[in-house]
């Protein structure tokens, strides 16, 4: 149970099942026991439009960031639209960037302003993790999830990207749920902590009752 | 923020621009050239025996005469391309060392003189080889094995000095600096890291060779060609189905054989414990190679006297003195210029059907990453089989059946080979979608986004490329078929040919095959240019 507004860590060892949880709140896995409920709604039993439209109120930030390598950077800041887009537009925005202003705009405070109309692979991986942070930011969703989105960029990067994942998600009243590795992020930047092991729920624990120790034991290496 | 930097602006990529512009305007003329905007195409008399035609589809004929008779067509075809393959590949690795990179070093002249003379065998298709050779060998099984041998091994020997430059040098020059022999070295650092890629294209190769032994079969070398040509000028409908059932099946055979083995190869089981143990299916297709070779030679009743007598040796003679000079009277070189741009024609209104059709067809051809419904997977099934019988169908054998509908010209020309280029498209538009990474989609699903959207922002971005490459790469190929479409149904450089074969006019046969060399080589040099592009 994760209210509104309250920015949740999920920790645990690789393998643990974060990236499973997230998928099953996103609707993209079907969870083989239990259910989930997401915006008051269960992802698995819906289908067609309604699944689209729930899925558009919930934004994602992918572990393997899944961008479209050949799209430009641009586009692929746009197709946090998609859901709202009727395909005509989707399609002449390809040939004439649509809502341009606020693509500009989300990519600068990613710091990336200036690559907007470079190709998306020839951009550096944690270039790219900030893409796919920009394209959340025009998603305007009310859950934001993220699998690892600050995994490839350096302290001081990682922690405005943290930042504005969080403001993004209290500009429309909702949650953050994020799967982290670093422990001293997951307590400074979220209220909340859940630990997984082995797709069990053994942690769950304001994160001003823990320290960066306590923690430690679930990536299986000492912090 | 910092409004300091400039906006960034969209710069499009020129080049990309002009060579779409480009070819949006080629396809276009092409249209216009072969007559689909002046109308009335259709000749309705033709539609009865069309009828009939699709009617031996659904009966053909079983009787067991005729099954012998097509299983020892097929036999025929079989040997023949066993042995064209199996000359193509000892042409392919002998030459392969002439057109290495490799072994020319910094001498570049040499080695650009090595790569031309090679694309004059390459620019000639199969069956004009086997016209051509036919003059100077007569009725011999050597002409099919030849017409298959000489251009495929050209085309090998290119391939395989490109995947032997290919391979790492650290590990070949390590050995030579250890004191290695020039062979030893070759054999211990370069071969085993490029086998795999090599015994892949030769059985690439084998597979063609089946294709190919099928239309010299048209142009008169026996086999299951033959036999369909012999059907088809009977008009037997039911027997002319049941030998493109035969054909049908022979391909998949040949596809399916090959793709096991570069599976094998790309693949390979893991081995455990300590004793040394092989594939067993790869040993028996190795140990299969030369018991067929053996048996298709046995079976064709091939002589090497044949090769060497004195007779062939005059003909060869007396041809080429025939044949040079060369005719460069005005007539000739205006309807050879004419029937240049003919064929260039057809071979671009055929790539951009195929094209526009594999695009629209590969969304049901290619398997989805998810086990589908019992409809969408009968769909898929469908439009398979489909393709793989248009492209099993030879494209000379499209262009008669579609004579019966279509006023003669350019167009049922086109068409044919469209729809055979179809079939090959297809599958492979197919597989590329197969091989994409499903990711990227998958997050814009999960988004929300629609069908459409998700296809033009996660699929079509990626896949635009490789299927691009693909057209462009079938597209040199198409220019080749369409002389091959011309010399059985009409039209083209093919027409102009097969006038100057019939009435022996060997001065006009020299200009039409340097003309067609010419013509093979700016399609090749253009298409290589237009994929650099797309990458």
């Amino acid at each position: 149970m994760v209210g509104r507004g309250e920015r949740v860590a999920v920790v645990g060892p690789s393998g643990a099942g974060k990236s499973t949880l997230i998928g099953v709140l996103t609707g993209s896995v079907t969870p083989t026991a239990g259910a989930a409920q997401v915006l008051g709604a269960d992802p698995s039993a819906l289908s067609g439009r309604a699944l689209r439209r729930l899925r558009a109120r919930v934004g994602t930030v992918h572990q393997h960031l899944e961008l479209v390598g050949p799209l430009r950077v641009v586009h692929n800041v746009n197709a946090g639209r998609l859901a709202d887009w009727p395909a005509w537009r989707a399609a002449w925005s390809l040939l004439r960037p649509q809502g341009l202003p606020e693509v500009l705009d989300a990519l600068e405070r990613v710091d990336l302003a200036d690559r907007a109309f470079e190709r998306t692979e020839r951009l550096s991986g944690g270039q790219r993790q900030r893409v796919a942070v920009a394209r959340v930011l025009v998603q305007r969703p009310e859950l934001v999830l993220a699998d690892e989105p600050v995994s490839a960029l350096d302290p001081a990067l990682a922690g405005r990207v943290l930042a504005l994942l969080t403001e993004l998600a209290a500009e429309r009243g909702g949650a953050l749920v994020t799967a982290l590795h670093d422990p001293a992020l997951a307590l400074r930047h979220c209220d909340r902590v859940v630990g997984l092991v082995g797709g069990r729920l053994v942690l769950d624990a304001p994160a001003a009752s823990l320290s960066a120790a306590d923690l430690a034991d679930f990536y299986g290496v000492g912090a | 923020m910092s409004t300091a930097i400039a906006a960034p602006r969209l710069r499009r990529s020129r080049a990309r621009w002009a060579w779409g512009l480009g070819a949006a305007a080629l396809v276009l003329w092409s249209l216009a050239g072969t007559g689909v905007f002046s109308g009335d195409v259709l000749n309705p008399a033709g539609l009865r025996q069309a009828g009939r035609s699709a009617a031996g589809a659904l009966s053909p004929d079983l009787s067991a005469e005729f099954v012998r008779v097509l299983l020892t067509s097929a036999l025929v075809t079989v040997a023949y391309a066993v042995l064209g393959a199996a000359l193509a590949v000892l042409l392919g690795a002998t030459g392969a060392v002439v057109l290495a990179r490799r072994t020319w070093g910094r001498r570049r002249a040499g080695w650009t003189l090595a790569r031309a003379a090679v694309a004059v065998p390459r620019g000639l298709h199969e069956a004009v080889w086997g016209l051509l050779l036919v003059n100077v060998l007569g009725l011999d099984p050597w002409v099919g094995v030849l017409a298959i041998g000489v251009p495929y091994g050209a085309v090998t020997a290119k391939v395989f000095a490109d995947l032997l430059d290919e391979v790492p040098r650290g590990a070949h020059e390590a050995l030579r600096a250890a004191g290695a022999g020039r062979a030893a070295a070759a054999l211990y650092g370069l071969l085993p890291p490029a086998a795999g890629a090599l015994l892949a294209y030769a059985s690439y190769r084998l597979e063609c060779a089946v294709r190919s032994a099928v239309v010299l079969g048209l142009v008169g070398a026996g086999g299951l060609g033959y036999q369909l040509s012999l059907s088809f000028s009977s008009l037997r409908w039911d027997q002319v189905w049941s030998c493109v059932y035969a054909l049908t099946l022979l391909c998949v055979g040949a596809v399916v054989a090959g793709r096991a083995v570069r599976r094998r190869l790309a693949d390979p089981p893991p081995v455990a414990g300590d004793r040394l143990r092989r594939d067993r299916g790869l040993v028996a297709a190795v140990l299969a190679v030369p018991v067929l070779v053996a048996w298709s030679w046995w079976y064709l009743a091939l002589r090497p006297a044949t090769l060497v007598a004195d007779r062939t040796g005059e003909q060869l003679a007396l041809l080429l003195s025939l044949a040079w000079p060369p005719d460069v009277s005005e007539p000739l070189l205006g309807s050879l210029a004419a029937a240049a741009v003919v064929t260039v024609q057809v071979s671009v209104v055929a790539v951009a059907l195929a094209t526009a059709g594999a695009v629209l067809l590969s969304g049901v051809a290619a398997r989805p990453p998810r086990r589908p419904g019992p409809l969408r997977w009968a769909a898929g099934a469908l439009v398979r089989g489909v393709l793989l019988l248009l492209r099993a169908v030879p494209p000379p054998v499209h262009a008669l059946v579609l004579l019966f509908v279509l006023r003669p010209g350019p167009l049922p020309g086109a068409l044919a080979l469209g729809v055979y280029t179809l079939g090959v498209l297809g599958r492979l538009t197919a597989e590329t979608l197969e091989e994409l990474d499903r990711r990227p989609a998958r997050a814009l699903e999960a988004l929300g986004a629609g069908p459409v959207g998700g296809w033009l922002y996660g699929t079509a971005p990626r896949a635009a490329g490789p299927v691009l490459a693909h057209a462009l790469y079938r597209w040199e190929v198409a220019v080749r078929d369409t002389v091959l479409v011309g010399l059985l149904a009409g039209g083209g450089l093919g027409a102009v040919l097969a006038t100057g074969l019939q009435t022996f006019d060997w001065p006009a046969v020299t200009t039409t095959l340097a003309v067609l060399v010419a013509l093979t080589l700016a399609v090749d040099l253009v298409s290589d240019r237009a994929r650099a592009v797309v990458r």
